[in-house]
């Protein structure tokens, strides 16, 4: 496992002040119990104001950390001083059997991981027979197992009926907004969305909550003549996704479990990363985009949207998810845009798979300045390639666009990227974007990745004759 | 039902409400009332995403100039970045002189991030950043980009201010007339600071010639600008002495003779009563501001020389010919004067007076030498008196005057183990420092405790590596 770079480090840090902090403590002293093992864990204990010593665990595989310090900034310096003394390679990394602590952080964090190292270590204990016989076997409740299996079968037949009174619900909040007119639905759309959200979080449909909530700032997010139809297609999509759902068993498996993912069922990462069959690629992933959002439910949410650049079987693009809470106070994923690394990544089942979660790292994540491999495919292909999609996932929200020859241009303050050739597509980009992309009007062509979500074209990486842009 | 059927018939009723509708193509959608309404909101909902966005009719073309410095290179650019988050205005401009002084500009895709240093400094960053920094300005408002050193006869007038200024002293040394001539033919164009400006470069080989021009804006709408002319104009007539300036000044010094042997003259400022402590450096500042020391000396009917001899028990008055001499460039009569106040630049650091945009780097070295003496005196309030410095200087000190000051408590003292804070003290200093003491600036750093060394120090490499770049 290559170690972490100092590069990493640096981008990886929340700010210039904790790298500052962090080389303070880039020295034995103060560490104690600094080792590793070969699967690309390190940790050790370092000596900070409190009482007992932090304990630090960093995984270089895909640069995850975890201390229990309380520093709000992520990864705090004691992380930051282990991953950079694994960098300077001053001060040796003893191999060593991973503590219990560390060996619980892992199993917490990606299941897979945590069976693999605790398969290993269970390899390299010395296998007798003899032990086997003394040790006593833990004997099996199968009485037990057999209601907990009942309560959860009870459970979620409870829920499915919660669910469908929920989509009943909906059905008559849909129609009394129709009834009154969706002209001027834009005017009351925050309390209104919230109540009926708040109805559908009661009836165990998050994911329909979730929509319903972000709706008013989406809408207000649009200039005032858009928004009454803007309103009217994302409620469309609502009742859309309530009809799906009650005729899911005539849907494919894929489509069938987009449905029930955005109703609000969620499948595990551990059952993901242990189904047989589910579907994997594995690959050269250059990162593309990194997003950073928080949600009205006060969690942020961590967008990583991978792109693969060798060839191979599975889908193209990947995006990994996570959500964390927004007082935790950290704002940014363990990856930046420009990296590179050669993994396997498990998609969650779709009609059009796209989540994904990482099940095994060959080469950790790095910059690479290399260019990007080539889509293929200008602006108007990867529109093409969106409506595509739509008419199989209605309900599309964003939409990944890897684009060649394309260019931007400017019509009084609003940006758009345009297809260099033929002219014929017009993206507005995000407004929020307008100052960082405003260098990019200069250059004739860019090829780049970026999301649509039918409005507006967030750019997240561009390569260009001056080199690359991003958007972080 | 076509998708152009739905957005012109169905739309507009979902958009009105249906509470009263029952239009046959609505009432066709659904096997019940609530069933169509629904099914056509998704319909209508769903046919309008596949609308492309329209193609704007018209799309601006930018025209963003050309601009032959190099780029700076890429790993100095996390570097910048670094540095100057939170740093000092001190060290942000010893970068944009370094970046000046190699041709180096940033990267455009750097300018929004660092937008507020190329908002300070664009005139030292090339083409690019000025336009970026003006892309807010109206097209008939924008000027050209220049570098400074790139601007002719035809381009003079739409460079910088400070390219302006610095292009008509070096062509009024050598063709004063023709210098004066691009002026008079601006001069209906130019706002009120560049007049004071431009103005001011008319003093370098004055001459009888520049009369009728001078004359012909003693009514200036500008009161400085006036002021500026007509004390031009006196010298020229050979009348300073009756500037009103300087009978103002004359009315507040005091004359007396002192000694029982050999009667000495002695001068004194008289500050008014209603002058406080706080506000005397100002005053003098305004008071002198419209006067030279010809014209002093020659209200006080002595030679210049004599002034400095009749003042020297008088600090507010040898300040007040500090202030002088440092503007005329006087660094015989300055170095005189601050071995009897060398606390000047402190003082003058007080105030917003700047030593004069147009100087050249030995000028100012030789200003320097004459100004700060750290043998005799260093500020014991460090910070904005030697910021004050850097910001005249626009690079760094001269070696012995700069060896000086590290060997100095001022230096030494605050970066003393156990110390807190000093990061900005520190970050001046390497501003400041020529390159030949970088080393040694580092060895007196290297103990010190990271955070406080840490831009100061980013700073030294920084420069190291862009004035090492071939």
């Amino acid at each position: 496992m290559a170690p972490i770079s100092l590069e990493k480090i640096e981008a990886i840090a929340p700010d210039q002040a904790s790298l500052v902090a962090a080389r303070k403590l880039v020295k034995p002293a103060g560490w104690s119990g600094v080792a590793g093992d070969d699967a690309g864990l390190i940790w050790g204990e370092c000596q900070g104001s409190g009482s007992s010593p932090y304990r630090v665990v960093v995984s270089e595989a895909d640069a995850g950390y975890q201390c229990t310090c309380p520093s709000r900034k992520f990864p705090c310096k004691h992380s930051l001083a282990l991953m950079w003394m694994r960098a300077e390679g001053k001060i040796p990394f003893g191999l060593a059997p991973s503590p219990a602590w560390v060996l619980d952080w892992v199993r917490r964090r990606r299941p897979s991981a945590s069976a693999a190292s605790v398969k290993e270590e269970a390899a390299s204990e010395p296998r007798s027979l003899a032990r086997a016989a003394t040790e006593p076997a833990e004997p099996i409740d199968a009485k037990a197992e057999a209601r907990a299996l009942a309560a959860r079968e009870r459970s979620r037949q409870e829920r499915e009926e919660a669910v469908l009174a929920g989509l009943e619900d909906l059905d008559r909040w849909l129609l009394d907004q129709i009834d009154a007119g969706l002209a001027g639905f834009a005017a009351h759309a925050g309390k209104s969305c919230r109540s009926i959200a708040q109805r559908l979080v009661d009836r165990k449909a998050p994911g329909l909550a979730s929509r319903l909530d972000s709706l008013p700032s989406r809408i207000y997010s649009l200039p005032e003549h858009l928004r009454s139809t803007v309103a009217l297609e994302q409620l469309g999509q609502l009742h859309l996704l309530a009809e799906a759902y009650r005729r899911q068993e005539s849907l494919g498996a894929g489509l069938r479990a987009d449905v029930r993912r955005e109703v609000g069922w969620t499948q595990s990462r551990e059952s993901l990363l242990t189904e047989e069959g589910a579907l994997c690629a594995a690959g050269d992933w250059r990162v593309v985009g990194a997003l950073s959002e928080v949600q009205p439910d006060r969690l942020r949410r961590l967008e990583t949207w991978l792109w693969r650049e060798s060839p191979g079987e599975g889908p193209e693009v990947a995006v990994l998810l996570d959500f964390i809470p927004v007082a935790s106070g950290q704002t940014r994923g363990a990856y930046r845009t420009g990296e590179r690394m050669t993994a396997t990544l498990a998609f969650y089942p779709s009609a059009r798979p796209m989540r994904a979660l990482i099940k095994e790292v060959k080469v950790p994540a790095a910059l690479d300045e290399g260019l990007l491999g080539p889509s293929r495919r200008d602006l108007s292909g990867t529109l093409a390639e969106y409506e595509e999609a739509l008419s199989h996932i209605p309900w599309t929200h964003t939409w990944p666009m890897r684009f060649d020859k394309a260019r931007v241009r400017r019509t009084g303050e609003s940006l758009f990227l345009c297809s260099r050739d033929d002219g014929r597509v017009a993206l507005p980009l995000l407004g929020t974007q307008t100052e960082r992309i405003r260098p990019l009007l200069a250059l004739e062509e860019i090829d780049g990745f970026g999301l649509w979500d039918g409005y507006w074209f967030r750019l997240c990486l561009a390569q260009t004759p001056l080199g690359r842009w991003v958007s972080e | 039902m076509r998708a152009e059927e739905l957005k012109s018939h169905i739309l507009p009723i979902l958009l009105a409400g249906t509470r009263r509708e029952s239009s046959d193509r609505l009432m066709a959608l659904g096997a019940s009332r609530e069933n169509a309404v629904l099914n056509a909101l998704s319909l209508a909902g769903q046919s309008l995403r596949f609308t492309r966005p329209p193609i704007p009719s018209q799309l601006a073309v930018e025209s963003w100039p050309r601009d032959e410095r190099r780029i700076v290179p890429d790993p100095l650019r996390p570097l910048l970045f670094r540095l100057l988050d939170r740093s000092t205005d001190n060290t942000a401009r010893a970068v944009a002189l370094a970046l000046d002084s190699r041709k180096l500009r940033l990267h455009p895709f750097d300018l929004p991030k660092l937008d507020g240093f190329a908002r300070r400094y664009s005139e030292l960053l090339g083409a690019t950043a000025q336009y970026w920094v003006r892309r807010e300005t109206p097209a008939r408002a924008a000027r050209g980009y220049f570098e400074a050193d790139e601007l002719t006869d035809e381009t003079w007038s739409e460079g910088e201010l400070r390219a302006r200024v610095k292009f008509l002293k070096a062509l009024r040394k050598r063709e004063p007339e023709g210098a004066r001539t691009l002026l008079e033919k601006s001069w209906p164009r130019e706002n009120p600071e560049s007049r004071l400006q431009l103005l001011a470069t008319i003093e370098t080989s004055l001459s009888l010639e520049d009369r009728p021009f001078l004359e012909s804006i003693q009514k200036d709408r500008a009161p400085r600008v006036r002021s500026i002319a007509q004390r031009l104009v006196a010298i020229l007539s050979g009348t300073s002495g009756d500037h009103p300036a300087i009978r103002a000044c004359m009315e507040r010094l005091e004359k007396t003779q002192s000694g029982l042997f050999k009667k000495k003259t002695r001068l004194k400022l008289e500050l008014p009563a209603t002058v406080k402590e706080h506000e005397t450096n100002r005053w003098i500042e305004e008071k002198f501001s419209e006067v030279s020391l010809d014209g002093l000396a020659s209200g006080c009917e002595m030679p210049v020389a004599g002034l400095l001899e009749a003042a020297e028990e008088d600090e507010n008055l040898l300040f007040a010919l500090a202030l002088i001499s440092s503007r005329e460039g006087r660094v015989d009569l300055l170095g005189a004067i601050t071995d009897l106040l060398p606390d000047a630049w402190a003082r003058m650091s007080t105030l917003n007076w700047e030593n004069g945009l147009e100087r050249g780097l030995d000028e100012r070295a030789d200003w320097a030498r004459a100004l700060v003496k750290p043998g005799r005196w260093l500020p014991e309030v460090p910070f904005p008196a030697w910021s004050w410095l850097h910001r005249q200087m626009e690079g760094p000190l001269p070696e012995k005057i700069m060896s000086e000051i590290l060997d100095s408590r001022v230096w030494k003292e605050p970066i003393e183990a156990g110390k807190t804070g000093g990061s900005e003290l520190v970050q001046v200093i390497c501003a400041l420092c020529p390159r030949e003491l970088r080393e040694r600036v580092r060895a007196d750093l290297a103990p010190v405790e990271v955070e406080r060394r840490d831009k100061g120090w980013m700073l030294l490499e920084i420069l190291d590596t862009l004035e090492g770049l071939r």
